[in-house]
């Protein structure tokens, strides 16, 4: 008896840390690199979410300090609405490790445990409790220490105190062992610059270990829109789906169950199925059999319903993805396509979001080439490992670049970001760092990308013929002089007349042309401006002089030399 | 040409740019082809003549208006500062006085003197129709030359059979020399130098009585209006000694016919009564010196390849020839010869050829 007991309590004693130690591959805490980063993911998300939920625009600041080998404090601050002190423990340290895959409603997070995660994992990596200092806008700031207690599964709270504070907003500071920091795609540095692109009303700050600070400002100042709940679209509700959401259901009917369980299942298009698979919809749901259910699905196939509602679905949408691709990356050029909601396997309704930015500061920098980077996102947040694995690296990779005039890919400073929007990313694993190749999502994500890279396309067709012009409108302009003086020479013209006229024949044809290449820098954005309609003499007069001031300066720099 | 119309010529050409540019319109000027597809063989005057075709150098075509620029500066150069100034130079000359950086930029007005400065003074003889002594520029002076002539130059009266080992060199330009008197039965216009000094040695001139000319290598334009004076003003036939290969039978085909570059002035640099002495194909199996042969290199047969295409070398001997020649795959050095004995050349082959008159067309 009293060695069962003992066997029960240890086991009790190590549940809770042993449901970590055991899952936490899956929750994201495997290798030093990933570990740190899912940490930030984790302090990032909840942080953003909370401030969305409460309405208020985010403002966080990330700081990572070593502290030794593998070992650092991460200290994350937001302006967030601040955690009652009663569910100071629900928030760090409990364990809840249930699912919220039921509901079909878009999420950032969906990870489940988030921040009682990094609790646990400071508290067993460097034995350290969780501080967290938090105000929730009414004048006072509450500070604690958190760890778990894993006897009883719940929050051990020390240190507590209550001071004076008109700042609202949380701040946790936590230690880590065995993590560690790195500058590359996979750290935290990136995972933040992505989180800015894919959230543009956020301010974030983020300070890393070498003491150097990114400052990603604000660059849209409205929330974006909260997600709703909503039901699945007929379209692609496959066999298995049907007959276990039939069976379950309360519904009195077939066809109320159609009619309530399925977006854009009016009662004529449940009518409609009726007849088509001459089925008696008066029947209760739970009767159907698995061939009456292909009837059904196969009879949805010949029907077309409405797009899915998008109502439960919050893309990013063209102007924040702008507002972010210029903020963050200040691209020479981009395209943004937002396609059409689709559905993939049980009419899961989805959104593919595009931003192909080319040049300024877009494209992965290393050892002073830029190649093409790949950004990821689900429902904004960032997916930074697995990228071999996933539906968007796939697309990327089969696609015929050349054909876009962009065959050198590991040459190009070209960022692709793509953001899929969903109630439910199917991800390849439940690490959730990859989206599996589903066929729909695929060609989305492909036509969207596609679209984009034409835009691209004709942008460097134009420049390169531009660039191609000016070297001729150059080549020509430096001609001027000598000839000019020949004909002098020849026929006893004035030089300076002579000249006028050469400029005025080759602004006739390359008028449009600047001498030195500062054209506008985004045109294609702007209208046309005043200056290249200039034409003729005007713009004549203009190289000339433009051209002998350069002459002079070069003169003089001669005669000093 | 007089001095006057060279100028007016040049100023002319830049009245036209000028007049073009002031319509709004792309300057250009206009310069004969001279590729083989606009030289025409004249069958009557045995001649090569320039064909009708021009191109257009136009100023605002990116491809051409280098082109255009040094066409202008060289034109300015020439009637201000040479002509114009009644002075004499050389085109290495004119290539250094012209070329400079363009100010503000890192190019030069001229890179090149054989690719870019010699080839616009060609198109400017033929546009202008003014020979390139007319323009004040000499050509290379190479070529010597003995015999019993007596002529003026300059005021000095030369006889050519008194002046030693030398012979006189030929001048660039030799239009304005007076040949007084010529006594000679024909002129021998050879190749190589070393081959001149055997017979000059050998006094085979004064035994023959004829002009001895060598034009060391690729006959010079004096060398070439000089041995079309004397054959066609003194009515003495020319007879012509190269190499055994494509390049020596090509000299003997600039002085008959002209040259493809000089094809405007083809009637006074070419001497179409030229007759074709040696060394051929034949000589060397007929003097047995196949021992003595050089194997012809890939370069070789390809350009007798192409005199075998030349209107001008179809007929039956010339073909004949060069076809013998790519057959065997070797070629022959006139100096082959004196492996039958240093004087073999003087006392057997040249008599035995001029007498017999074995001649090639």
């Amino acid at each position: 008896m009293e060695e069962a007991e003992e066997i029960f309590k240890e086991f009790k004693e190590h549940s809770v840390a042993e449901f970590f130690k055991k899952n936490r591959q899956m929750l994201g805490y495997s290798g030093k690199i990933r570990s740190l980063t899912t940490v930030i993911h984790e302090y990032v998300t909840n942080a953003l979410d909370a401030c969305e939920e409460a309405g208020i625009l985010p403002e966080l600041e990330v700081t990572i300090t070593q502290l030794g080998n593998d070992h650092y404090r991460i200290t994350s601050k937001d302006n967030g609405p601040g955690i009652p002190k009663k569910h100071m423990g629900k928030v760090f340290a409990q364990m809840l490790a249930g699912t919220k895959f039921h509901r079909f409603i878009q999420q950032r997070g969906q990870q489940g445990i988030g921040c009682t995660g990094c609790t646990m994992f400071a508290q067993i990596t460097s034995g350290k409790p969780t501080h967290v200092e938090t105000n929730t806008g009414k004048g006072k700031t509450y500070i604690a220490d958190i760890m778990i207690d894993v006897k009883r599964n719940s929050a051990t709270i020390n240190n507590e105190k209550e001071i004076e504070s008109p700042e609202r907003g949380t701040k946790i500071i936590a230690e880590y062992k065995n993590i560690a920091f790195t500058r590359g795609d996979y750290g935290a540095g990136e995972y933040i610059r992505r989180t800015a692109i894919a959230n543009p009303h956020a301010k974030i700050i983020f300070k890393d270990p070498n003491n150097q600070r990114f400052v990603y400002e604000r660059a849209v100042s409205v929330l974006p829109a909260r997600p709703t709940p909503g039901k699945p679209h007929p379209k692609g509700l496959d066999v298995d789906d049907l007959v276990s959401y039939a069976h379950s259901s309360q519904e009195r009917t077939l066809k109320t169950f159609l009619v309530k369980s399925f977006d854009r299942m009016s009662g004529a298009k449940a009518g409609e199925l009726e007849k088509k698979t001459g089925l008696d919809f008066k029947r209760k749901p739970g009767s159907i059999n698995w061939e009456e259910a292909e009837k059904i699905v196969a009879a949805i196939k010949e029907t077309s319903f409405l797009a899915p509602s998008t109502k439960e679905l919050k893309p990013m949408k063209e102007k924040q993805i702008r507002e972010a691709i210029l903020n963050v990356l200040d691209p020479e050029f981009y395209s943004i396509k937002s396609r059409a909601p689709a559905t993939y396997r049980g009419g899961v309704p989805f959104i593919i979001e595009v931003g192909l930015a080319y040049g300024g500061n877009s494209g992965k920098k290393a050892n002073g080439d830029t190649r093409t980077e790949i950004m990821r996102f689900a429902n904004r947040t960032p997916l930074l490992f697995d990228s071999g694995s996933c539906v968007i690296t796939k697309v990327v990779n089969e696609l015929d670049w050349k054909r876009y005039k962009l065959k050198d890919l590991e040459n190009i400073p070209l960022s692709i970001i793509v953001n899929m929007t969903s109630t439910y990313i199917p991800y390849t694993s439940a690490g959730k760092t990859a989206i599996s190749n589903e066929s729909d999502v695929y060609r989305e994500v492909q036509l969207a990308i596609m679209e984009c890279a034409r835009d691209i396309k004709r942008y460097l067709s134009g420049k390169r013929k531009k660039h191609e012009r000016r070297t001729r409108k150059q080549t020509l302009v430096r001609y001027v002089p000598e000839i000019s003086r020949a004909l002098e020479d020849l026929t006893g013209k004035k030089k300076s007349d002579l000249e006028l006229k050469f400029m005025e024949i080759i602004n006739k044809k390359y008028g449009d042309i600047s001498l030195n290449g500062e054209e506008p820098k985004e045109e294609e954005h702007k209208p046309m401006q005043e200056d290249r309609r200039l034409q003729g003499i005007e713009a004549a007069q203009e190289d000339l002089k433009k051209m002998q001031e350069e002459q002079e300066a070069k003169e003089n720099e001669d005669l000093e030399d | 040409m007089e001095r006057k119309e060279v100028m007016k010529r040049l100023k002319n050409m830049g009245t036209e740019v000028v007049e073009e540019l002031e319509t709004g319109n792309s300057p250009s000027i206009e310069v004969p082809v001279r590729t083989l597809s606009n030289i025409k063989f004249n069958e009557e005057l045995q001649q090569l003549e320039l064909g009708a075709s021009t191109s257009k150098r136009s100023f605002m075509n990116v491809g051409q208006s280098r082109k255009f620029m040094q066409t202008m500066l060289i034109a300015a150069w020439l009637e201000k500062d040479l002509v114009g100034k009644g002075l004499h130079t050389s085109l290495r000359d004119m290539y250094y006085a012209l070329k400079r950086t363009i100010p503000g930029t890192k190019e030069n007005t001229f890179e090149d003197q054989h690719s870019e400065s010699d080839p616009i003074i060609v198109d400017l003889e033929t546009s202008l129709g003014a020979l390139r002594e007319e323009l004040h520029l000499n050509a290379d002076v190479r070529g010597r030359v003995v015999g019993n002539v007596v002529i003026e130059d300059r005021g000095d009266t030369v006889n050519w059979a008194k002046l030693g080992s030398g012979g006189w060199s030929i001048p660039s330009n030799v239009e304005d020399i007076t040949i007084k008197s010529v006594d000679a039965e024909y002129i021998l216009l050879i190749e190589k130098n070393a081959a001149f000094e055997r017979l000059h040695e050998d006094k085979f001139w004064k035994h023959e009585n004829c002009i001895l000319i060598t034009s060391q290598g690729q006959a010079a334009r004096g060398v070439r209006r000089l041995a079309n004076r004397l054959s066609t003003e003194f009515k003495k036939p020319l007879y012509v000694f190269t190499d055994c290969d494509a390049y020596g039978w090509y000299i003997y085909s600039v002085i008959k016919w002209g040259s493809m570059n000089l094809a405007h002035v083809s009637d006074k640099l070419g001497t179409s009564q030229a007759k074709f002495l040696g060394l051929t194909m034949t000589d060397i199996e007929k003097y047995e010196l196949e021992g003595y042969t050089i194997r012809a290199k890939d370069m070789d047969v390809k350009r007798a390849k192409e005199l075998l295409e030349y209107p001008w070398f179809k007929n039956e001997l010339w073909q004949t020839q060069i076809k013998l020649m790519i057959k065997k795959g070797y070629k022959a050095e006139l100096e082959a010869l004196s492996s039958k004995g240093l004087r073999f050349i003087t006392k057997t082959y040249l008599p035995e050829k001029i007498q017999a008159r074995e001649f090639l067309p």
